[in-house]
């Protein structure tokens, strides 16, 4: 892995708001794993924006990233 | 919507390492690991003159109670061995992928022991006779141990439905010849492919006329026609779905699968339907891998699939339309419903285009494992004859295979039922409910049409 110290597209994956632990996602499914897991490819990254309440792709994002790593952005009002 | 500040952000990209990652933090790869680590072991078992029968032992048939006592009073080093096989193996995978051993372990021992008792009462020669199927019982019996007795949810560590129907399915190839599944592959896959197309196309309709939202429809549609709730989280995440539907279809399927469960295999054996036939058409009308082969099971053994010599032509034909025919093509199905959702329906920003790369990442690679297995078991075995394969390969390499399988099995149907539990589930809701029986009823008519009548002699002489 190299480390990217730029400018860089934000990904959901880093985004403060995903949730895509297999753990987590399948405590917040309900009876996911009754017939399936959180664990399975057919799940590849996905996981759940919880500021979106969407499922979303880890290499997706928006307009709304908020690094993971930093906990006070400042997004501006359109 | 407010617009983010632009930042310079230490990142770390995703490189190949974290594709790689994915053979330890999958559980369709720790499958393909454990099955065909199975396999390999008890080939160099066989070659070397041996076999690893005796940690494969499962109960014997018995007639009354005494005859049972003996069987375990000869046989407890044997489930004890196998049992801290079980043990180690699964709690090293299960750890790997991020559950606590301290949970698992005991959550196992629970799991074994219960195994252990479905699977004598399955043995008893009066069992089909009171209809005590091992998955019907096992599943039951998960039901009301989830729903009923308040077990704590740290116990659903060792209830891992998908991992051990998956490590049972690879270690299934190995008991099935390759060039069978090259036979039949292709009608499988063209009759699993009409009922999926037409079962998407009915849920998808009828949900967008009773007025729900595309991406619910799709979700629903695909929980229907491919492969159940993984399908419709797969789906949820290609079309970018809201969080609720996820669960919407979640408690659908269960609802449905558990049902079909019960009511397909009686009705196939009501129908009389040959082994062969009705595993095809447990094939497409189950929504779910483990369901379905809990139904393929049942129905084995009431039409006498379960005695020697039988071939469990339910079961081959069952994992032919469902593996083959439907599974494999999930990815294909995210690829092009995410296409459809980010160019046709209403935009949702997310940054990103669908890529065919992801027709790879959503593959279910234990299939990999199945064939594999299969493929391996099938070559090595080529130069047997007949009479000799019968003779020496069956009782001491594919034997015990398929026994470990079975144990697989039954592990997968009683952590169904275990976890289970009905008042977790989210509300289905009518209009949902209503679109996808809508589909399931005529993927079981369609799927009835094409088993029993347009490729009934297909299925009939299966695997003769």
């Amino acid at each position: 892995m190299e480390s990217v110290n730029a400018q860089v597209r934000p990904q959901c994956s880093r985004c403060n708001s995903f949730r895509g632990d297999a753990k987590e996602l399948e405590l917040l499914l309900p009876g996911l794993t009754s017939l399936s897991s959180a664990y399975a490819s057919v799940r590849s990254d996905d996981g759940i924006c919880v500021r979106h309440d969407r499922f979303v792709g880890a290499g997706s994002y928006c307009a709304d990233f908020s690094p993971a790593s930093m906990r006070s952005p400042q997004p501006s009002s359109k | 919507m407010s617009s983010v500040s632009e930042t310079t952000t230490t990142l770390e990209t995703k490189g190949a390492s974290g594709t790689w990652r994915e053979i330890w933090l999958k559980e369709d790869w720790w499958a393909i690991w454990i099955g065909l680590g199975t396999v390999i072991v008890a080939y160099i078992f066989f070659v070397n003159g041996s076999s690893i029968k005796w940690l494969a032992v499962t109960p014997a048939k018995w007639s009354d109670l005494s005859a049972l006592g003996a069987h375990f009073a000869a046989n407890y080093l044997r489930y004890i061995a196998q049992f801290i096989v079980f043990l180690a193996v699964f709690t090293f995978a299960l750890s790997a992928l991020g559950h606590r051993a301290r949970d698992f372990i005991p959550s196992f021992i629970i799991l074994y022991v219960l195994s252990v008792a479905i699977f004598a009462l399955g043995q008893w020669d009066k069992a089909s006779t009171y209809n005590l199927e091992p998955p019907l019982v096992a599943l039951v019996v998960g039901l009301i141990l989830a729903n009923f007795a308040g077990l704590p949810r740290w116990l659903d560590s060792g209830f891992r439905v998908e991992f051990y129907i998956k490590t049972g399915i690879v270690l299934l190839g190995a008991t099935l010849p390759f060039t069978l599944i090259i036979w039949a592959g292709p009608v499988a896959i063209l009759q699993a492919s009409i009922v999926s197309l037409v079962t998407f196309a009915v849920i998808y309709w009828v949900a967008t006329r009773l007025g729900l939202d595309k991406r619910l429809a799709a979700t629903l549609g695909a929980g229907g026609a491919v492969c159940g709730v993984s399908a419709a989280i797969a789906i949820a995440g290609a079309v970018g779905a809201k969080k609720e539907y996820a669960p919407i279809a979640i408690t659908t399927v269960i609802i449905w699968a558990v049902a079909m469960i019960f009511v397909l295999p009686q009705l196939a054996y009501y129908l009389h339907l040959p082994a062969g036939v009705g595993g095809a058409w447990i094939g497409t009308s189950e929504f779910a891998d483990a369901a379905g082969f809990a139904a393929a099971e049942t129905f084995n053994r009431l039409s006498g699939g379960d005695t020697a010599g039988s071939g469990n032509q339910a079961v081959i034909a069952y994992t032919l339309i469902k593996v083959i025919g439907r599974d494999v093509w999930i990815g294909i199905w995210a690829f092009v419903l995410a296409i459809v959702a980010t160019t046709q329906w209403e935009r949702v920003e997310s940054g990103r285009k669908p890529e065919a790369v992801e027709i790879w990442r959503r593959f279910p690679k234990f299939i990999i494992g199945f064939l594999v297995a299969s493929l391996f078991l099938t070559f090595v075995t080529t130069r047997y004859s007949l009479a000799d394969y019968n003779k020496t390969v069956v009782p001491t390499l594919v034997g015990p295979i398929k026994d470990l399988r079975t144990w697989a099995f039954i592990f997968c149907f009683l952590s169904i039922g275990l976890t289970t539990r009905f008042r977790d589930l989210a509300s289905a809701g009518r209009k949902p409910f209503l679109a996808f029986s809508a589909g399931a009823i005529v993927n079981v008519i369609i799927g009835f049409i094409l088993s029993a009548v347009v490729f009934a002699a297909h299925w009939e002489n299966l695997g003769h």
